[in-house]
């Protein structure tokens, strides 16, 4: 069964008292001069934005390779099949280093992952821009985003990591008689094949990370461990979020946050009555779990709490209009700490905040020099995702904290 | 002649047991030392990136001085070490193979990190500023403002560190479960009187130090590694500086409030 919820504003039952609206503007100038000054005060640190990947992707701001925070690097997106590329008007595989720079420096989009107070890194991101140019968007091209964040174990944050794209993929560049006509349907059932196909392929692998049941590892091996999946998928006209778990993705639309998910959490009255249809139940030890184990009702594995825990994303999606900010996507070692709306502020504030862009605002001799191209300086969305990180640990996130923020401005 | 012998033993072991408190004093006293030095340069010579850079290469310098001055005695008695008598016991209950735990340096930076962010938050954004006016190239930004580069790269020393830890952690593991082996549990259970002495008991303490001090030695070097990476290469001189002034502060305090502790409970 999939939700179809119309977002809502978040701050629709917030305090309007004229206090509170100081004390959010005296913020949001704060935020200002912080983002100013964060972006003022980045170092040129050797090898930021050295693209050892080669651009990919229809736009000449496309993504680098994306390397993750344990410093494996994640394979670029798999744009060698089908005839999509053909038709892009800057298909640019192996590109000259200088254009390789110049287009990291245009880079519409941030990401962060740090292991942060947490001793287990199960976190684990994914962003492929410029993923293919179905028939579904008319041929312009998708982007993907997506946050894992996994538990008992990171080997099912890792695998939807490096498959749930390929998944998706496939998913949308099939032909057209294997889709439902109308439009939304089709976006609809493409996101839930991809996160059902995701599931199989969990159900399939064994934390050893071998495929079968051949590794002679106790079948528990394959069965415990899980991840939340949350991913966004990026055309000229809507954005699409599946989300199954308790990571979240929030739009900023002129300054304002909207949820573009709903966390699946055990004691949420729908979840609940799910849950308990399906033969579960819901027991409180250290917070509402299933069966008091797992502290969310949905996620991808967990295979010893099937059906009660199941991987059906609920699917929210937006057309874009023009005055929409940014996206954000993390894991719930952000949310824990900061709300929606503080969060938007903030990316809001270092993507918008006054004064010249950021790789302008050192005046300093050398570094204004070497920055002719920009390539030096991280954008102002690598800011946004690393000012939210920082203010996460600063406010004693116990988890991990991974944030994807996508400059919808720029894309 | 036996008991001079044995009178030249316990002096030499008093004369030895000296030496231990003796580098440890000596180290606190230089870690005030130094703490004042890098507090003074953080008032006056924020915008000297040289001379804060020197600073902070200074006080690494001494750490390692002390780590080699330990690692020397560590050979004839690696076991105190583990549960120092020149230490408090509120310090001694923090202890990570005889010192700190290598990724500590890491959850500070995250800590007084956070910390200085909020308070720029609320609104105390104006000494940053001032830090930008002083100008010189390599000296900005404290330690609320890391950036994200530099966050990446924390955060991959961070893994590297907790792995290395992990390892060292289950190394002492497997040292602490071998007692309940061959030979010391077997010598145990056959002897017929309590705590009787023998060759090869001795040799197996001995053999056991030597082991401590091994791990004792791979320890250090993962505390210096983690906060020689952190101070030389990731961090800006300031933040260096302010870094090494949060962890000289927090040693020294934890000292002090452990005496304190201490004498209230009695045992000094």
């Amino acid at each position: 069964m999939i939700d179809f919820v119309r977002p809502r504003m978040l701050n629709e039952e917030d305090d309007g008292s004229p206090a509170k609206c100081r004390e959010r503007r005296r913020r949001r100038i704060e935020m200002r001069r912080l983002a100013a000054l964060s972006a003022a005060g980045s170092s040129p640190q050797p090898g930021h934005g050295s693209g050892d990947g080669r651009v990919e992707g229809p736009r000449a701001s496309g993504a680098k390779r994306i390397r993750a925070s344990d410093g494996s690097c994640i394979p670029s997106s798999s744009s060698t099949s089908s005839g999509d590329d053909a038709e892009a008007p800057v298909a640019a595989p192996q590109q000259q280093p200088d254009v390789v720079a110049a287009a990291t420096s245009v880079e519409w989009y941030g990401v962060m992952s740090v292991s942060g107070r947490s001793r287990e890194m199960e976190d684990a991101i994914s962003v492929r821009t410029g993923l293919c140019r179905p028939e579904l968007s008319r041929r312009r091209p998708v982007h993907f985003f997506a946050v894992f964040d996994g538990h008992g174990g990171h080997h099912v944050s890792r695998l939807c990591r490096e498959k749930m794209h390929v998944f998706l993929e496939e998913e949308l560049t099939r032909p057209r008689e294997q889709r439902p006509a109308d439009e939304d349907d089709a976006w609809r059932e493409v996101m839930r094949a991809s996160f059902r196909r995701m599931d199989e392929a969990t159900m399939n692998t064994c934390a050893c990370g071998s495929v079968g049941s051949q590794c002679g590892c106790h079948p528990m091996e394959v069965a415990i461990g899980g991840s939340t999946a949350v991913a966004a998928v990026l055309t000229p006209d809507r954005i699409v979020v599946a989300n199954c778990g308790d990571s979240r993705a929030v739009l900023c639309r002129g300054g304002k946050a909207i949820p573009l998910s709903r966390d699946h959490k055990p004691d949420r009255p729908d979840e609940l009555a799910r849950i308990e249809a399906a033969g579960g139940r819901v027991i409180h030890v250290n917070g509402a779990r299933v069966e008091g184990i797992l502290a969310m009702s949905r996620a991808i594995g967990d295979k010893y709490l099937k059906p009660v825990v199941t991987s059906e994303p609920e699917i929210i999606y937006t057309a874009r209009q023009a005055e929409d900010d940014c996206l954000i996507l993390a894991s719930d070692g952000l949310w824990d700490v900061l709300s929606s709306e503080l969060a938007c502020e903030v990316a809001f504030e270092c993507l918008r905040g006054e004064g010249s862009p950021p790789a302008m605002d050192l005046n300093s001799g050398a570094g204004a020099e070497d920055n002719v191209n920009g390539a030096l300086f991280p954008s102002r969305s690598v800011l946004a995702a690393a000012l939210l990180t920082r203010l996460a640990l600063g406010r004693k996130s116990w988890d991990n904290i991974s944030v994807i923020v996508v400059d919808l401005k720029k894309s | 002649m036996e008991s001079q012998a044995t009178s030249t033993a316990s002096a030499t072991a008093i004369y030895m047991r000296d030496r231990f408190g003796c580098c440890f004093r000596n180290w606190m006293a230089q870690q005030h030392l130094d703490l004042d030095e890098l507090l003074q340069a953080v008032s006056a010579d924020s915008g000297d990136a040289e001379k804060l850079r020197s600073l902070a290469g200074k006080s690494i310098q001494h750490f390692r001085d002390y780590l080699e001055a330990r690692s020397q005695l560590a050979q004839h008695d690696a076991p105190s070490f583990f549960c120092p008598p020149w230490c408090t016991s509120f310090e001694n209950s923090f202890l990570w193979i005889g010192g700190c735990r290598p990724t500590l340096a890491i959850r500070l930076v995250y800590s007084s990190s956070g910390s200085d962010l909020e308070a720029q938050l609320a609104g105390g954004a104006r000494r940053c500023d001032d830090d930008r006016s002083n100008g010189s190239g390599g000296g900005g930004g404290n330690l609320g403002e890391i950036t994200a580069s530099q966050l990446k790269s924390i955060n991959e020393l961070h893994m590297k560190t907790l792995r290395m830890e992990e390892k060292l952690s289950s190394r002492m593991a497997s040292m602490q479960e071998e007692i309940a082996d061959d030979p010391l549990a077997l010598i145990a259970k056959r002897s017929g009187r309590v705590g009787e002495e023998s060759e090869s008991v001795e040799r197996v303490m001995k053999r056991h130090a030597l082991s401590l001090a091994r791990v004792l030695t791979e320890a250090d070097e993962l505390r210096l590694a983690t906060l020689r990476e952190l101070v030389e290469e990731i961090l800006t001189p300031l933040q260096a500086v302010e870094f090494l002034v949060t962890t000289k502060k927090l040693h020294l305090s934890i000292h002090e409030w452990g005496k304190r502790r201490d004498s209230v409970l009695g045992k000094v």
